[in-house]
């Protein structure tokens, strides 16, 4: 009598969690068929269309294998010399936005918080680089840098004219690299501000309180207490503005489409160019962009890798 | 005797503070002007004529008109692209909000095989770069017909909202106590019904957080915009934006103006829902 009960009870707990998994794999129903049109069947097509050589337009596409990672790494000398090159000014504009978003987010953040009755409105301002952040901002900054634009003109005013530029910021071929780079870091140091803002608010008060009474300078508190304490919350937004600038090239794209003489065409602007641009190479383009995943991967499994061990 | 002392070495620990605190503000307030600098250059811009516009390093405009604004407006068509934008981007946010919830309660309360595989393969779409799906998407969208339409782009917006949407909605639902669900189930409610009686409407920050988050970035997206609508009137606001600039002789007045009409829909509904952003986005990174 009693085994039978629970016996009963048993088959219905069971009949109960088939209902269970298959209301389950029903709500995520709809995530997943999006999901396998546009995300697999897509990185699929993708994969394939990496093997073979193809313009668009011809009705035939050439099975060649391995040969367009070839071809981009080093078999075609004038595309893996602008692949080469395309690969070191994104590395250059990784280190360079980095460095700044770091240096900049947090001492703004570590004043933000001692900030009382107007923490809100500030928080609002330097948000608004991050919420806003495409065509029109870089169209603004495009205005901006332009020869007889705003930077030049406060330059000349503060008597900086020397620094000033005559074909503008973004003419210059060796001024144009850290004048993007520069944009980049506007529009990435809101995350940096409130991601250490979070951290700085998880920090135990007393702990600033006693080092505030021994004496030490907010430099000091700054470089021994929080830096070190704010470690993993640096190794994330690191990681977060190295996505940024291996994966984004709106700012490319709009402010200087590359140029001036391919100066400031990152990979996954050259990516874009070679599907897109005026000599179309589908399959070289397919092949690039997986190799730039291959490396956004590694990237994410060395952040993760370092959080993990830090946080 | 021990309180002036304590006065004492406050006055002496206001003092040594005060230079900090002056570096501080000044910070604060240099980087402010940073951060709106080309926002008034677009409200500067878009009171210029065009000659000013270019000639004039003054923020402030010397003879404002009002010219600038209603002649961007009309050569924009911004009446026509301005509802493009809205459809697209409702559109998007429709199916978004459709889908996500429901996925993030199943990742979140039910137990089925496959559910943490499933939940990491929605997260990981983070780490793929745009541009190595982007011309295959525009392949698949061509063979499907759906290439140049305004559904080829709210499908593939909705899905890159993936890993966005899971995430928050999972973490929301984590917090929700299991007890409601238990008792609602002995109440005979079904799983649907339990959750958009119960999970759903106690999901109102994570609904908002969503709808904003993907409203900014779909408002603002160029790039598979771009390259797959090629029907002008189907345009949304950048792409408009964009001919702006590809004229002969661009005037940058107009630019500034027609860039200050696209961001300023985005600017409002930040600072109206800013809290639901900045929580958004803490929860995005820390999930």
């Amino acid at each position: 009598m009693a085994t039978r009960s629970r016996r009963l009870r048993l088959r219905r707990e069971q009949a109960g969690d088939r209902r269970e998994a298959i209301t389950g794999y029903l709500f995520i129903a709809p995530a997943l068929a999006l999901f396998a049109l546009l995300g697999v069947y897509t990185v699929a097509y993708g994969l394939r269309l990496s093997f073979v050589e193809w313009n668009g337009f011809s009705p035939t596409r050439i099975f060649v294998g391995l040969d367009n990672f070839k071809d981009l790494l080093w078999a075609d000398a004038a595309l893996s010399e602008s692949v080469r090159a395309a690969v070191g000014r994104t590395l250059v504009v990784m280190v360079a936005a980095v460095i700044p978003t770091v240096l900049i987010s947090l001492p703004l953040a570590i004043a933000l918080n001692s900030v009382g009755r107007l923490r809100g409105f500030l928080q609002t301002l330097y948000f608004l680089p991050y919420v806003t952040t495409g065509i029109a901002v870089f169209y603004a900054w495009r205005f901006i840098l332009l020869p007889d634009g705003g930077l030049n003109s406060i330059l000349t005013t503060i008597g900086l004219g020397s620094l000033a530029q005559a074909e503008g910021f973004l003419g210059n071929p060796d001024t144009a690299l850290w004048a993007t780079t520069a944009v980049l870091v506007w529009s990435t140091v809101p995350i940096g501000v409130l991601l250490y803002l979070s951290g700085l608010q998880s920090i135990d008060g007393s702990l600033l309180e006693a080092a505030r009474l021994d004496g030490a300078s907010p430099l000091r508190i700054a470089t021994t207490i929080l830096w070190p304490l704010l470690r993993p919350i640096t190794a994330l937004l690191v990681a977060l503005v190295l996505r940024a600038v291996l994966q984004e090239f709106q700012v490319f794209l709009l402010m200087t489409n590359g140029g001036p003489l391919d100066k400031t065409t990152t990979v996954s602007l050259l990516t874009y160019n070679l599907a897109f641009g005026n000599n179309a190479a589908y399959g070289y383009a397919a092949a690039l962009g997986w190799l730039l995943f291959a490396f956004s991967l590694a990237l994410a499994a060395a952040a993760f890798f370092v959080l993990r061990r830090k946080g | 005797m021990s309180a002036v002392a304590e006065t004492r070495i406050d006055d002496a620990e206001r003092r040594r503070w005060r230079p900090w605190r002056g570096i501080g503000g000044l910070l604060l307030i240099v980087y402010g002007l940073i951060s709106v600098y080309p926002f008034l250059w677009m409200v500067s811009g878009a009171f210029k004529d065009e000659r000013e516009v270019l000639s004039s390093g003054s923020l402030i405009p010397q003879n404002p008109t009002l010219d600038t604004l209603s002649e961007t407006w009309s050569k924009l068509d911004f009446g026509a692209y301005a509802l493009n934008s809205v459809t697209v981007t409702g559109v998007s946010l429709l199916m978004i909000l459709a889908i996500y919830p429901l996925a993030g309660y199943a990742f979140s309360v039910l137990r089925f095989p496959g559910r943490l595989p499933f939940y990491y393969m929605f997260v990981a779409i983070f780490f793929v770069p745009g541009v190595t799906t982007l011309l295959p998407l525009i392949l698949v969208q061509s063979e499907l017909g759906l290439l140049g339409s305004h559904l080829g782009l709210e499908l593939a917006f909705a899905n890159g909202a993936a890993p966005l949407g899971i995430m928050i909605f999972k973490t929301f639902y984590d917090t929700i106590p299991r007890e409601l669900r238990e008792s609602a189930r002995m109440d005979g409610c079904s799983e649907l019904g339990i959750h958009f009686r119960i999970y759903l409407p106690l999901a109102k920050p994570a609904v908002a957080t969503v709808a904003v988050m993907c409203f900014v970035s779909v408002w603002n997206e160029y790039i598979v915009t771009g390259v797959s609508l090629s029907d002008p009137s189907r345009y949304t606001l950048p792409l408009g934006l964009q001919q702006l600039l590809s004229d002969n002789v661009v005037q940058w007045n107009q630019v500034m103006a027609g860039s200050l009409l696209v961001v300023l829909p985005v600017i409002v509904v930040f600072i109206v829902l800013r809290r639901f952003f900045i929580s958004g986005i803490q929860g995005a990174v820390k999930g």
